[in-house]
């Protein structure tokens, strides 16, 4: 299974997961939409695309389900003729991570969702200590995108967070 | 017997469950709901026609399946437990959920 990551901490966990759940695709984004990690894609317009839709429904939902429920929704599924696509947090001692996932027929929500949960404690557990935020500008977020663009489709090195 | 599932066959996702405690439901769901599809298709690809009845003997107990329509029936059972009598259960279970 080939997952190409912009964060080298994030890749065992995140191959643990394709390979164990069967998907066709899996994208691992910050709530911003800058991506951490990504499986299936080949174009980095693709990615781009679905970090910014990933990052919107993960706001949208979030938003609504305070709304409704006084808290967001911790899972979201649809089911599409022959792919599903599930979206789910992950919270790291680095912050909120979210994952969107499509699959197909090879695999069911009943296991995406079970390995899931393995992949949230995997990513949890192996998440360095945060850095110190820096500020949020529109330039620094351009820069950081193009940054992991570059590193998923082989034109610079992940950035290696795992401490010494 | 340690527990009782009921799941849709193609999701993996729990209908109904009565578990012993200690058992997680949605993770039984999801594993023999994948177990029993695999099953269905190894049959058949091997010309034997539909999965009447699955039995999966273990260290410390059974898992048993059997499905009707879109559903899968699974019971998780100890050692002890008396195979021929739960398949008869199992099998009359179906026929009246059916």
């Amino acid at each position: 299974m080939t997952v190409t990551v912009a964060e080298a901490w994030v890749e065992e966990p995140l191959r643990r997961f394709v390979d164990d759940a069967r998907v066709v695709f899996a994208l691992l984004v910050h709530p911003s939409g800058q991506v951490m990690g990504q499986h299936g894609f080949t174009r980095a317009v693709d990615v781009m695309s679905a970090c910014a839709l990933a990052a919107a429904i993960n706001a949208s939902a979030g938003a609504l389900g305070r709304e409704l429920e006084a808290r967001p929704f911790q899972e979201l599924y649809h089911a599409g003729l022959e792919r599903q696509v599930f979206l789910a947090e992950a919270v790291t001692v680095r912050g909120a991570c979210v994952l969107i996932t499509a699959f197909g027929r090879e695999t069911s929500l009943g296991l995406v969702r079970l390995y899931f949960q393995e992949f949230r404690q995997a990513l949890a557990a192996a998440a360095p200590q945060a850095e110190k935020a820096g500020p949020v500008l529109a330039a620094d977020f351009e820069r950081e995108l193009d940054r992991s663009m570059a590193v998923l489709f082989g034109r610079a090195r992940p950035r290696d967070l795992t401490p010494v | 017997m340690v527990g009782c599932v009921v799941a849709d066959a193609h999701d993996g996702i729990v209908v109904e469950a009565v578990v012993r405690q200690g058992v997680n439901s949605n993770t039984v769901a999801a594993l023999a709901a994948s177990l029993y599809g695999g099953a269905v298709q190894s049959a058949r690809a091997a010309g034997m026609g539909e999965v009447g009845f699955l039995r999966l003997e273990a260290e410390r107990g059974h898992v048993f399946a059997i499905g009707w329509g879109d559903l899968v029936l699974v019971v998780i059972a100890d050692v002890s437990v008396n195979v021929g009598q739960l398949r008869v259960d199992m099998l009359k279970s179906r026929e009246s959920l059916a």
